[in-house]
């Protein structure tokens, strides 16, 4: 990321209390949960905040993401309201700071009880006897289905009588006489080295 | 378990999965002594973990592989081409079980559908005919429901939208199965619980997997060597171009070198044709048994994709049996829908964490957290059909990636064809109308996940020229050499691959000790 030389404040790689309460928000605006309480915003927050310790690269962008961001913001980015947020992220949703904090929050905000329960995941169930007897099948708004195979009087036609070759993209009809049933475009080069086709 | 000494030249088997696992115990059966050599360790279902993420750290396969071409996942998981689990059971132990037979027209898919720009078609050098003892075999092996006499599973929360959809459609070909997990005690094992963890290894053994069933038999004939933590890294020959000796890592890092009378690889289709190109010699300078230049290419993974639909009301699709629900109608060849070949409709669900990674990655936003705050009312499916091979979809050896061994690493090139992409778009437009049967109030269109199904890098050809392998797996090149798993698939067919790859197991091992008895190998 290129920053303007004029705000001293962008050689800072510590991360303060303050960014992480900016983190927090730009997670929640980020993946919006009206049902989801704070902790697991500040769950997911101290995930990327550790991740970002461990490696230099990822908390200088981290740091300086988050400077940045403010001046998006026309000062605080916790001062915007869900949409101006948003539109802020947008701008900089292609960066890498956002995506380290998109691919942490996505792997992370939903690997855990506490969001588990308000989607209405159950989590574990070996240990409770599966749900055998809990509701694998308590659906009540549809009828009941059929589980048999199909034993009416139609058969599946596995090959469409009208099965016209050409109507395939790049098909052309052959009479079946004339067909060799290999395609294999001539020479084949055997460098098994080459990455790309 | 038996113990075979390193320069007895034995039957090595590398991989314990669907197609490895098989062998041995089919081969252990008939009386013959072998080492199987899986990378993995030997975990057992008291290990797995009712926990996506964790249990797929747990077993997945992580070395590195690195990905180029089109294809989304390129972009999305540029380091996971593939679903694919490294222990004991191989990918059995976290597949879920749906078991559907190829048609007889997939094994002649060049002179069905005729000459297509850019694939690859060819037609397999064995036929229906040839297969179906052995997927009745199979079949009762894996206990498949619907099947000789197996009782389907019953409907779950998730089965009862999906079939009512496909109803309401005008779909006459949806059943529960067959799917290879007990719907009643079978084979020593119990009934299905419905757990819903199928994809993280099923603690309580009522789904099939050669971790519960080939296995433990193999070991009880007393002729098994297992060797887990076992990396094969290459196969070496002898002067007359016969497979002398497997060289593998052990636990501990160590080279150690089996001598080998007979080599069956079955490491899944991206080791596979890697450890094929790692064993490349002056002999074999463009790798083992290539001289046909299709080790690595032709690699297929299923025209795929699911879609996800959200209702007024619960569904709690978690609960069951992931994918015990399959859809028929659209696997038939019709090209009037614009596409060669078919797709089957089969019931899915994940989990919050792994819908939050998969549903529509790099989504982020409102639209996305639509789809995770509706879990509770969603129901989903899964599209399956054949894909096209094209030479250049294709495994090399990434010579500027070494693993942990030092090792190239895999590259996995892939592009859909156009054919694979019309096929897709049908499978959601029909998803999704089967949703709004039943009153669907928003659907998402999910990309392919990293591939569950791996095949057809190392392709059966009646022809040397034209794969690597004959119609019972044995290389063209090397006398002694057999290829084990989806990775000799010609074409891919709509079905899921595991019952065709143990049904050939089943098929290769008869033909093997057939040989060795009567010293054609
Ligand atoms: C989530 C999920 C769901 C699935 N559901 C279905 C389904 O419903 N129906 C279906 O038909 N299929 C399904 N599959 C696919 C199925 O699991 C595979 O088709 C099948 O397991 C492939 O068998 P295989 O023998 O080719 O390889 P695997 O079963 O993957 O076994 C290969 C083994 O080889 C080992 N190995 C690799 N390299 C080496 C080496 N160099 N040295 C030693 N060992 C090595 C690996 O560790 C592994 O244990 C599913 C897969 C996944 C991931």
């Amino acid at each position: 990321m290129a920053f303007p030389a004029k705000y001293p404040q962008m050689n800072a790689t510590e991360l303060t209390d303050e960014a992480r309460r900016v983190l927090i928000r730009v997670i929640r605006v980020a993946f919006p949960h009206p049902s989801f309480p704070d902790a697991p915003y500040e769950r997911t927050a101290d995930t990327i905040l550790r991740e970002a310790e461990s490696s230099t690269w990822f908390r200088v962008a981290l740091t300086q993401g988050l400077i940045t961001l403010s001046h998006l913001a026309g000062g605080d980015f916790r001062t915007l309201n869900d949409e101006d947020g948003t539109k802020v992220l947008r701008r900089i949703e292609t960066t890498e700071f956002f995506g380290f904090i998109r691919r942490t929050t996505v792997l992370n905000l939903y690997d855990n009880e506490d969001v588990w329960k308000i989607l209405g995941y159950e989590g574990p169930s070996f240990d409770k006897g599966g749900y055998i007897n809990r509701g694998f099948n308590d659906l009540d708004w549809l009828p009941e289905a059929r589980i048999e195979s199909y034993d009416g009087p139609e058969q599946l036609i596995e090959v469409a009588t009208s099965a016209s070759v050409a109507k395939i993209r790049g098909g052309e009809n052959t009479p079946a006489t004339e067909r060799d049933t290999s395609n294999q475009p001539g020479k084949r080069d055997a460098t098994m080295m080459e990455m790309t086709k | 378990m038996s113990t075979i000494e390193h320069d007895e030249a034995a039957i090595v088997i590398i991989g314990s999965g669907a197609g490895g696992g098989t062998l041995a115990y089919e081969l252990t059966a008939k009386g013959l002594p072998v080492v199987v050599l899986e990378a993995g360790p030997y975990l057992r279902n008291e290990d797995y973990v009712n926990d996506e993420w964790e249990a797929f750290n747990q077993m997945a396969w992580l070395d590195p592989r690195t990905t180029s071409g089109s294809w989304r996942i390129a972009r999305d998981f540029p380091n996971l081409p593939a679903w694919i689990v490294k222990a004991v059971g191989g990918t059995t132990t976290h597949w879920s079980g749906a078991t559907p037979r190829f048609k007889a027209h997939e094994f002649a898919a060049r002179s069905t559908y005729g000459r297509i720009d850019g694939a690859n078609l060819l037609d397999w050098p064995i036929t229906l005919a040839e297969l179906a003892p052995y997927y009745d075999k199979a079949e009762i092996a894996m206990g498949s429901t619907h099947v000789h006499g197996r009782k389907p599973l019953p409907a779950n929360n998730n089965y009862t939208v999906f079939a009512n959809g496909a109803e309401r459609l005008g779909y006459k070909f949806y059943s529960t199965g067959p799917y290879a997990t007990n719907a009643e005690e079978y084979d020593g094992r119990p009934a299905s619980i419905q757990d819903g963890f199928n994809f993280q290894g099923d603690k309580n053994k009522s789904k099939w997997s050669t971790l519960v069933r080939e296995i433990p038999r193999a070991e009880a004939t007393g002729l098994l060597d297992l060797r887990p933590d076992s990396h094969a890294v290459q196969i070496t020959h002898d002067a007359s171009g016969r497979a002398d000796a497997v060289l593998y890592l052990d636990k501990d890092g160590n080279l150690q070198r089996q001598a080998a009378r007979l080599v069956a690889v079955a490491a899944n289709s991206i080791e596979t044709p890697r450890l094929l190109l790692q064993s490349a010699s002056p002999m074999f300078p463009d790798g083992l048994a290539n001289s046909s230049g299709q080790v690595g290419r032709n690699y297929m993974r299923h025209t795929t994709g699911s879609v996800y639909a959200r209702f007024n009301d619960p569904v709690r699709m978690h609960r069951g049996e992931t994918m015990a629900g399959v859809i028929a109608d659209e696997s038939r060849h019709d090209p009037d829908r614009g596409f060669a070949g078919g797709y089957f409709l089969e019931t899915i669900s994940l989990g919050p964490a792994f819908l939050a990674s998969f549903s529509d990655p790099g989504a982020w936003g409102r639209g996305f957290t639509e789809i995770l705050e509706a879990y509770a009312n969603t129901a989903g499916l899964w599209i399956v059909g054949e894909d096209l091979p094209q030479e250049s979809n294709r495994v090399t050896l990434n010579t500027t990636l070494s693993d942990k061994n030092g090792l190239p690493v895999p590259n996995v090139h892939f592009d859909d064809h156009a054919n694979d992409i019309a096929m897709r778009e049908h499978g959601y437009a029909q998803a999704e109308l089967l949703y709004e049967a039943v009153g669907s109030v928003g659907a998402q269109r999910t990309p392919p996940y990293p591939s569950t199904h791996n095949m057809g890098t190392s392709r059966m050809s009646a022809r040397s020229e034209d794969g690597v392998v004959d119609k019972w797996g044995r290389a063209h090149d090397v006398p002694n050499l057999f290829i084990s798993d989806g990775s000799v698939f010609t074409t891919s067919a709509a079905a899921n691959p595991t019952l065709t790859i143990v049904a050939l197991a089943i098929r290769q091992a008869e033909y093997i000790a057939d040989q060795l008895k009567t010293g054609g190998i």
